[in-house]
Formats: structure tokens, sequence, C-alpha cells
């Protein structure tokens, strides 16, 4: 087994753990453990990045190097690093260990689904022509960075609809960090968009196609720009703009999995 | 500054008149809501639907009931659909409409740089005192890096930082406008086709794709002077390379190593490598003359007519083989050549003898070619959202009155939102203010 394939076991091992510290610390309360998840998210967080970073040397060493991005597997790695790098970001933001927690958990759900999914290739492969593109890697970066912001917002939405003191934020602490990470993700999911259309633009001629895939990330967006719109503009709050966070979530989830596995198109990886 | 917009009142619509409210309501981020719900949900529609395929493969999928549902709703192209394009133009129209109204509004705020008199000062949330003489120069020399002056005067200064970010959400609208805008001239003027190309030849004409595909004229002639794969070790393709001249009026004006991701320009035209082909050839000895074939080709002679009908890349695992058609005494008949089977490779037809010498592989390179002048008002739109939404959530716009009083100074500041950061900023300048020895 590949080096690079030990650390990340490490790290979905690690997520676990995190994962476990929360549970622990909801039935405990003991507040040193608030301090032992933050340390422990930067320690998996670093590991994570040394992971990614020599499954990328590894590519040179086989003589087909590029950045790890360019795959399903490889970017199911990214996505469970991106969250964690946006739980870390938004620390000041985020001191409630039930965001911390979820976001654990679906780091860990990444992390496992790309280790033990049989429709997951995990070797490296080379880059097909026209994978061949920096443009490519500025697209994926930015989309999972907003992917991975969405994915804060809908652990809000979610959490708004349960009510357990000392464990699920205030109603207005959720309220001011689900459309906080809609802001941060908002922007990014947008320039995500852009250079994968001028992605496209240079490898096929055309910048927008209405391909499954631009069209899904095109409803995401929509999503979101009603949220903001809502919030902004209609003053809308509570379970009216939770709702409207799942459904972005949800809309991320099918761009991102479902269009893949369901319908077809120049993005799905297998070809 | 948003929450204050959006809190003006509203004009009881009873008391307007019809078209006053029509207009309102199509001005209204409500209508926004409702549009942008229908275009999402238009678009899903888009990729359930198959698109753009022919009849029979529709009938395949759905029942014929289904299917004229599909057609009358054109849910075959839902995105060149009359009411989809219905919907953009109505978006369109509601976001001029909505930017415009609030344009006005954002210049008219603009004006406003006075100095509140002492007052209104002290009234502010956030305000001190700061006693002794000294110049207001003191104060601005304090504050935190990128204030500007908007107002200085005897009695006192007004600074600001962030002014910028009162225009975020225009840019953002105006930027959607640019991207429809683009979109809207590369539809009218734009086109894309293809060409193919063997090494060595040239050509002035493209074909468009599409229903019924045509030729149109290029304007001038690409010629393929090389083409070349290159794999992996492990077989998977690594790069396409085309070397393209572009010859226009019978000079050659241009040449260049055109690759996936890499097109060539010319007179606004791109050219893109896009795929490529295998044609097979096949060197045929016939009575000692040598004839090379490809496929469909026929060779007549002498009376003697044979056809290449069909090519193998592996026949029965012998390797390449190609099928050979011949007319013999009225009849049609058939017969395969095998290049690697020494007692297939030559037979003796009518008394002929024929000799499969070879079989080629032809590369041809596939060129996409797309002239689309609306491309570079898309992008100047892409980057002027993206400004837009830095300068709009990542930038916020706050003021500083410093006004001499009869003691001193007043000190006062307001921000339009992220009040809380402002506060921290309005805090350490306190502290500092409060370190001047007067
Ligand atoms: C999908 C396209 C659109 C996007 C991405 C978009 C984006 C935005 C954003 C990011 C804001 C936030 C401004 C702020 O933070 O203050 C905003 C505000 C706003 N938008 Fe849009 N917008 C779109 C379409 C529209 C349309 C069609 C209308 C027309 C009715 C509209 C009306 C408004 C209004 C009135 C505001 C409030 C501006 C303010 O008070 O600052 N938007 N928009």
């Amino acid at each position: 087994m590949a080096f690079h394939h030990k650390i990340l076991g490490i790290v979905t091992l690690l997520y676990l753990i995190l994962f476990l510290i929360h549970v622990i610390y909801v039935a405990a309360r003991k507040e040193r453990l608030v301090a032992l998840i933050w340390i422990g998210l930067y320690v998996t967080l670093g590991l994570h990045t040394l992971g990614l970073a020599m499954r990328w040397a590894e590519s040179y060493r086989l003589d087909i190097g590029h950045v790890p991005l360019s795959n399903f597997y490889e970017s199911l790695i990214f996505y469970a690093w991106c969250v964690n790098l946006i739980v870390v970001l938004m620390k000041k933001r985020l001191a409630y260990p039930a965001i911390t927690g979820l976001a654990c958990l679906i780091a860990l759900f990444l992390m496992g689904y790309a280790s033990i999914s049989p429709a997951v290739d995990r070797n490296i492969q080379p880059l097909v022509p026209a994978l061949q593109s920096n443009w490519l890697h500025i697209h994926v970066l930015t989309c999972f960075i907003a992917y991975a912001a969405f994915v804060v917002s809908f652990v809000c939405g979610v959490l708004h609809f349960f009510e357990w003191k000392g464990v699920v934020p205030p109603e207005k602490a959720i309220e001011e960090i689900n459309y906080k990470s809609v802001v941060v993700g908002f922007p990014m999911l947008t320039a995500g968009i852009f250079t994968g259309a001028v992605w496209a633009h240079y490898a096929w001629g055309a910048y927008w196609s209405w391909d499954p895939k631009e069209t899904w990330s095109l409803i995401t967006w929509i999503v979101y720009a009603l949220f903001l719109h809502a919030r902004i503009v209609k003053g809308w709050k509570g379970t009216r703009m939770a709702i409207l966070s799942i459904i972005g979530f949800s809309s991320v989830i099918f761009t991102y999995f479902g269009v893949n596995f369901i319908l077809s198109g120049l993005h799905s990886y297998a070809t | 500054m948003s929450a204050t917009k959006s809190k003006r009142p509203e004009v009881n619509p009873a008391k307007r008149g019809i078209l006053a409210s029509i207009q309102a309501f199509l001005t209204s981020v409500t209508f926004t809501i409702m549009l942008l719900s229908c275009i999402a949900i238009g678009s899903v529609l888009g990729t359930i639907v198959k698109q753009g395929a022919d009849v029979e493969e529709y009938l395949s999928l759905y029942p014929e009931g289904t299917y004229r549902i599909i057609r009358l709703l054109g849910l075959d192209d839902v995105y060149h659909s009359p009411w989809f394009l219905a919907l953009l133009i109505l978006f369109a129209i509601n976001l001029v409409a909505c930017t415009l109204k609030r344009f006005f509004s954002v210049l008219k705020g603009r004006g406003r740089t006075e100095l509140p008199d002492e007052r209104a000062l002290s009234a502010m949330t956030m305000s001190f005192r700061v006693e002794g003489s000294m110049s207001h120069e003191t104060i601005t020399g304090i504050l935190p890096r990128g204030y500007t002056h908007v107002y200085r005067g005897e009695d006192g200064v007004v600074c600001e930082k962030g002014n910028l970010s009162r225009y975020g959400a225009l840019m953002i609208h105006a930027s959607i406008m640019l991207i429809l805008a683009g979109g809207f001239i590369g539809l009218i003027t734009g086109y894309k086709g293809s060409m193919v190309l063997g090494q060595g030849e040239t050509k002035n004409l493209i074909t468009i794709s599409g229903g019924n595909p045509k030729e149109r004229p290029l304007g001038f002639a690409l010629k393929c002077k090389d083409f070349r794969i290159s794999f992996y070790p492990g077989g998977a393709p690594k790069d396409y390379v085309s070397t393209i001249e572009v010859i226009d009026r019978g000079a050659t004006v241009l040449e260049k190593q055109i690759r996936v991701n890499d097109p060539l320009c010319y007179k606004g035209i791109n050219v893109y490598q896009a795929s490529y082909q295998k044609v097979p050839s096949f060197s045929f000895n016939i009575d000692g003359e040598n004839v090379t074939l490809r496929e469909k080709d026929t060779y007549n002679k002498d009376g003697f007519m044979m056809m290449v009908v069909r090519f193998e890349t592996s026949v029965h695992d012998f390797g390449p083989g190609v099928m050979v058609a011949y007319l013999d005494q009225g009849e049609p008949k058939t017969t395969w050549f095998l290049r690697n089977v020494e007692r297939l490779r030559q037979k003796t037809i009518r008394g002929i003898t024929l000799r499969l010498d070879d079989i080629k592989e032809d590369l041809y390179t596939g060129l996409e070619i797309s002239r689309d002048p609306g491309v570079w008002i898309v992008w100047a739109g892409f980057a002027l959202m993206l400004l837009g939404l830095f300068v709009n959530f990542f930038m916020y716009h706050r003021r500083i009155y410093a006004r001499k009083t009869s003691k001193g100074f007043i000190v006062a500041g307001v921000a339009t939102r992220n009040k809380e950061a402002f506060g921290e900023e309005f805090e350490r300048l306190k502290e500092k203010a409060y370190g001047i020895p007067s």
C-alpha cells in the first residue's frame, strides 16, 4: 500500500476519533474536551494535507505528475480536507461542538466512502488531455471550498430543528453562522462556475453547454442567490432560511454525486 | 445600508394605479424570487428529460402520449425553448428595472458628506470626547489605515473607509446583465463547427453541426502540417498535437501547435483540438501494380472490379484483415485478406493475382472551430461579479467624524454593517486618542 494511502487511513481514523470525542463531550460536558477537539482538528488537517502532498509527490514518481484533484477519489479526499479547512478558518464563529461534531461526521463519511466504496478507483491515474489545465485546478479548488462552506450552512439548517440546551447553539448564533458560511460559499461557488466556464472555453470552445453538471451547479447557485436575497432584502429568518439552506445543500449533493451516477455528461470522471 | 433600504415604507398598492402596481411588481424582489425559482425548475427538467435526441430515441424512452407532451412543451430542448427564453428576458427586465431603481438611491446617498453638529454626534452609539487643544490632524493621524477624507473644514473632519462596498450589489447586478448580454451576442453572431483534416490536407469549409449539417466558408484556410498522439505507458492518451497553418489569401499567416486546452485564435475565430479519427488505408498489389485503397473505395480496371467493404483490426485473433467484394460472372462475392497470415494475404481471383501488402492507419485531426464575439463581455461580467461579491461581502462602509468642541474634540463613528468589527476598531481608536498628550 502506498504511503499516502496509509496516511489518509490514519486521517480517516482521526475523524472518527474526533467525532467520538464530540459525543463524549455531549455526555460529559468537560470543557477541556473542547480544547482537545480543536487541537485534534489542527493535527488532522496537517496530516490530511501531508497525505494529499504525498499523493501529489507519488504521482510525480510515477511520471504522471499532477495535482491530486483529478478523479472522483481525489475529489472526495479533497472535499473532506476543505470541510476541515473551513471549520478551522471559521473557528472564531464555530465555538459550538454541535457544529464541529457534525462537520467531522461529514468529513468521516467522505473519507470512509472514498476508501471503501467499490465505485471509487483509488489509484493515481494519468491525466487525459482535457484535464490538463490550470483552470481545472482552480475550478476544483474553488468549487470544493464552496461545497465545504455549504456543509456548515447545512449543519446550521438541520440544527435549527433541534432544541437541546447546551448542545445546540442558540437560534441567533445558528442563523448568523448559516449566513456567514453562505457569504463565504457563494462567492467561491461563483468563482468555481466561472473558472469552469473559462476551462470549458479553452478545452471545447464553449463556455456553457448546458451539460447536466453545469446546469446543476447553476441551480445550486440560484438557490443560494435566493437564500441571500431572502435574508438581505426580504428579511427572512428562522425555519424558512433553514429550509433554504437544506435545499441548497441537497442541490450541492446532487451536483456532486447525483449527476455522476444518474445523469451523464462531460464531467463524469469515468470517461 | 441594505437593511435601511428594505425598511422603506411600501406604498399601499390599492392607492396606486394598475400600471404603477404592475411596475412595482416587475421591479420587486418577490418577482425575482419567482423568476429564479422558475428558471431553476426549468433547468432541472432539462437535466431529467433527454435533450436534443431524435424521435426514435424518445419513443424508445417514453410512451407516445408523454412524448407528445414533451414536444408540445419544448422539453426536448428546454434551454432554447420559447418559454425558457421568455423567463430569461423577464429576469433581465426585472434585473435592469430593479438595478436602475437602486442605482439612483445609491447616487442620492452619495452627496451627503457634511459634518453633523455636536448634539447629533454625541447621540451616535459610538462616540467619545477628548479634551485639550489639538488639531484634527491629530485625530486623523491615529485612524487605522485606509481611511480617506470626505470633508475637511475649520470645524472638523469626516473620514470614511470601504465606500466601494456601497456599490457592491450594483456591481453584482450589472455583471449579470453583462453576462446575459455577452451570451446573447454569442447566440446571435457566433457559430460553432468542425473540420476533419488529414496530414498535409488544406480546407476552408467547416461543418456546422446540428439537425442537418451545413457547410460554411471559414474566410481562410487551415492546413494540417502534422498530427501526433502520445500515450502514457498504461495506454491512456497523453497529448493530441496538431500543427496547424493558417492560410489567408494564399499566404501563410500563422503557424501554431494546438492541443487540447490550447487553441489557436485568428481573426476572432478559435480553432480547438477536439478529437481524432483513424482511417485505415490498404496497399494492394494488383497484377504487379501498387494500389492504395480506403474503405468503400472501388478499383476498376480492364473489366475487373473490386471494392473494399470492411476492415477489422482483428479477425478471429489473426490480426488485421480487410474484406473485399468483387463480381464473379455477375455474381457479387466477398473474400477476406489477412495481413499477418501468409496463406490469406495473396489470392488469385479470375486470373488476377491480388496481394495485400500492408494496412496503415492514417490519423486525421478533428478540429472544433468557433467564433463568439460575446465571450469577452462574458469574461468582463465574471470579473465584475467577483469584484462585486468581494466588495459587497468582505468590505463594509464606515465613517468617522471628528468635530471641534469648546473643550476639545468629539469623535463619533457609524458603520452600515459589521458593527461588531467596527466597534473593536473604534475602541482601539479611542484608546489611542486617550493616549495622546494634550
Ligand atoms: C441571480 C442573480 C442575482 C444575484 C447573484 C444577486 C446577488 C445579490 C447579492 C449578493 C446581494 C447582496 C447585497 C447586499 O449584501 O447588500 C443582492 C442584493 C439585492 N438584490 Fe440581487 N442578485 C441577483 C438578482 C437580482 C434581481 C433580478 C433583482 C431585482 C429585483 C435583485 C434585487 C436585489 C436587491 C433589491 C438587493 C438589495 C440591495 C441592497 O439593499 O443592498 N437581485 N443581490
